[in-house]
């Protein structure tokens, strides 16, 4: 049996209810209800926080920083802006 | 702020029941943080701090308590009375042993606190009503923390499992000790301060006896169905101030800084 | 083009050109070899020390005087530990698993802060630590917040948020100290002149005697030189020094105003090399404590990584 520092989960903190959780970091941990705790007393002894996630690292799927072209965008896609269209207008009240 | 109590409520029993919760914590809390910097592993050490900065945060509301009903301040009780004036339990004043001993002491006091502070979340005393139930939420983490572990290492392998039946062996009667009597009980349960050690000991048997036994720990005691009784010897005197070596140890490590100038700030 | 065909001096030139523009490099990007092994190394040391540093002021908690005294200190080396955590988290994220990390510092084979190497002796020493010894440390944690690898960066704002009530913790002890009895004044002049020196070779030695700091400083590793950041701890700490009536164990230390800084005498850089190098009053008893530790605690984390394969399985 090989001695480890146990694999690792990666922990998402809510600060309040309809804040999104946000990433903070990871913690070694034997399994996921320990690692819950885990990130409690290593991520949220100060902070306030309602909700922890956690997450396998090897669990996480990840795009690859050196693979630019998965992001590229090429070609003119100003026509999902809301400002490239004219917004309706509005009659002003001494027109009534 | 001092506080005045009902005058049905006896004064010096209760004054010895509120130093007896402060006094365990305070000996726990000090066992408990001579693990940060030694614990298994990075991520425990910062989880076990917690729980003792917790257990002397709960001594130091009961010995809060205390200043308010007596204007002795909790400095001048914990870091100033003789070794042998102190009614913790034996039980807590042990050194911290091996991890397994350790998890396992936890876990016995955590059940024992969830008795303790759900009976006192109903006493006749506001004050202890409402300290406890602030108490409680945060035992309950304690509680998940250390069932947590007892329910992992009681059978992961060999020799965690000898290591926790260790611990079980040598913590279970030394666990008995929490529920030595005090003296004038009889007249606090009469007044609705909290039910009697009797009482909580059934109720913290109910608690352990199941959870240890499921992981796999076998437990000196008899019965079923949630009634329980015991071979086991209880380790007890602390609470009639009868300590071990063990107390004038711990006592003089806690307070040998601070009785060096016990009248100056530190 | 994409990244892998370019040349190597190609990837390096962009690399350098983004590292002058500010921005960050994060796991996974092309980076030199030497940037990689530079931080592997320099994050490593930083997480040694907060674990190692858990130690000299760990000593004094069954000790520390008082409720609020005993609590705080507690706190302070639960968050070392916490601070060791984020960090070696940030040099996993090169490719160095902790458990190597841990391996190499506990068969002496890692570097370490040198403060940790001295012993604390009084009860004055856990005030002086946090007081000098954190008011250093937050002077370099505040540059290296603006470091170029993302990871190290944003353990290092995390570190920052928390290390400024470690100063503060430590320096309302020693002002107790400072303004008490004869006894407890001594006690805490004692501490000072013995960290003083120590704390003053922290930030490393002069650059003419550093191997390391060129390419640091180059790829923005870090972003001031040894001996800025010294001084600039000195100019901080020397009058809150003279503030409570107690001497800086330096004769020599005078205000100059024609560089508006504080002058002070080098330490004996000899006494670092030694120390770092394995040779200081503490080294073997510190190491050897952390190794206990490990040791003793090697059935726990074997069991539990046990029982937590068998729950994966079982799920």
């Amino acid at each position: 049996m090989t001695d480890t520092q146990w694999e690792t989960y990666e922990v998402f903190h809510q600060t309040k209810k309809g804040d999104p959780h946000i990433y903070v970091g990871s913690v070694h941990a034997p399994d996921p209800q320990m690692a819950l705790q885990l990130a409690r007393d290593q991520f949220a002894r100060r902070l306030k926080c309602v909700s922890l996630w956690v997450a396998r690292s090897k669990d996480i799927t990840a795009t690859d920083y050196q693979d630019e072209d998965f992001f590229a965008q090429v070609t003119d896609k100003s026509y999902r802006d809301p400002k490239a269209f004219e917004a309706p207008d509005k009659e002003s009240p001494d027109e009534h | 702020m001092s506080i005045e109590l009902p005058a049905s409520v006896p004064h010096d029993p209760l004054l010895r029941f509120i130093l007896a919760l402060a006094d365990d914590e305070l000996m726990l809390g000090h066992r408990d943080s001579e693990w940060t910097g030694h614990a298994p592993i990075l991520e425990e050490d910062i989880a076990f701090s917690n729980i003792a900065q917790d257990e002397l945060g709960h001594s130091l509301v009961w010995y809060t308590l205390y200043e308010q009903l007596t204007g002795k301040s909790p400095d001048a009780m914990a870091f100033v009375l003789a070794w042998n004036d102190f009614t913790c339990c034996h039980f807590v004043t042990y050194p911290k042993g091996d991890f397994g001993y350790t998890v396992i002491r936890q876990y016995l006091f955590d059940e024992a606190e969830q008795a303790r502070l759900t009976a006192l979340g109903e006493s006749s005393v506001q004050q202890l009503k409402e300290i406890a139930r602030k108490l409680i939420r945060e035992e309950a983490y304690h509680l998940l923390h250390s069932k947590g572990l007892v329910e992992r290492l009681g059978d992961a392998t060999v020799e965690s499992h000898q290591r926790t039946q260790a611990a079980v062996d040598e913590a279970f009667p030394q666990a008995l000790g929490m529920f030595e009597k005090l003296e004038g009980e009889d007249e606090l349960v009469r007044a609705g301060v909290f039910p009697g050690n009797e009482v909580l000991k059934a109720e913290w048997l109910k608690r352990v006896v199941p959870v240890l036994t499921s992981a796999t720990l076998t437990v000196p005691v008899a019965g079923q169905d949630g009634s329980y009784t015991t071979s086991a010897k209880s380790d007890e005197g602390g609470r009639r101030k009868s300590h071990t070596e063990h107390l004038r140890q711990l006592v003089d490590d806690l307070q040998a800084v601070y009785r060096m100038a016990p009248n100056a700030k530190w | 083009m994409s990244t892998q065909e370019k040349s190597k001096e190609q990837k390096l030139a962009e690399f350098e050109a983004r590292i002058n523009r500010g921005e960050k490099v994060e796991p996974g990007d092309w980076m030199p070899e030497e940037y990689r092994k530079t931080l592997i190394r320099m994050i490593g040391q930083h997480a040694h020390s907060e674990i190692v540093g858990q130690l000299p002021e760990g000593k004094w908690i069954p000790y520390a005087p008082g409720f609020r005294r005993k609590l705080t200190l507690v706190a302070k080396v639960q968050d070392e530990a916490g601070h060791g955590q984020l960090l070696y988290r940030a040099a996993e994220t090169l490719g160095k698993p902790r458990e190597e990390m841990l391996e190499e510092l506990l068969a002496g084979k890692a570097k370490y802060a040198n403060v940790f190497n001295y012993p604390t002796p009084t009860w004055a020493d856990v005030g002086v630590i946090g007081w000098l010894v954190d008011t250093a440390a937050v002077i370099n944690q505040t540059m290296l917040a603006q470091t170029s690898y993302g990871p190290y960066a944003r353990a290092m704002k995390r570190i920052c948020y928390e290390e400024s009530f470690h100063i503060k913790q430590g320096y309302d002890a020693a002002v107790a100290l400072a303004k008490g009895t004869p006894e407890q004044r001594a006690m805490v002049q004692d501490s000072v002149n013995r960290w003083w020196y120590p704390t003053l070779m922290m930030s490393g030695p002069p650059e003419s005697m550093s191997v390391h700091t060129s390419l640091s400083m180059r790829w923005k590793i870090k972003t001031k030189s040894n001996e800025q950041v010294r001084q600039e701890f000195v100019d901080l700490i020397v009058p809150q020094i003279r503030a409570l009536g107690l001497d800086v164990p330096d004769k020599d230390c005078h205000f100059d105003k024609s560089t508006d800084h504080w002058h002070y005498t080098q330490p004996d850089w000899e006494e670092l090399k030694r120390v770092v190098n394995g040779d200081g009053p503490m080294n073997k008893e510190r190491l050897a404590v952390r190794r206990k530790a490990h040791e003793d605690g090697r059935w726990v984390r074997e069991a539990l990584a046990a029982k937590g394969r068998a729950k994966a399985v079982a799920a």
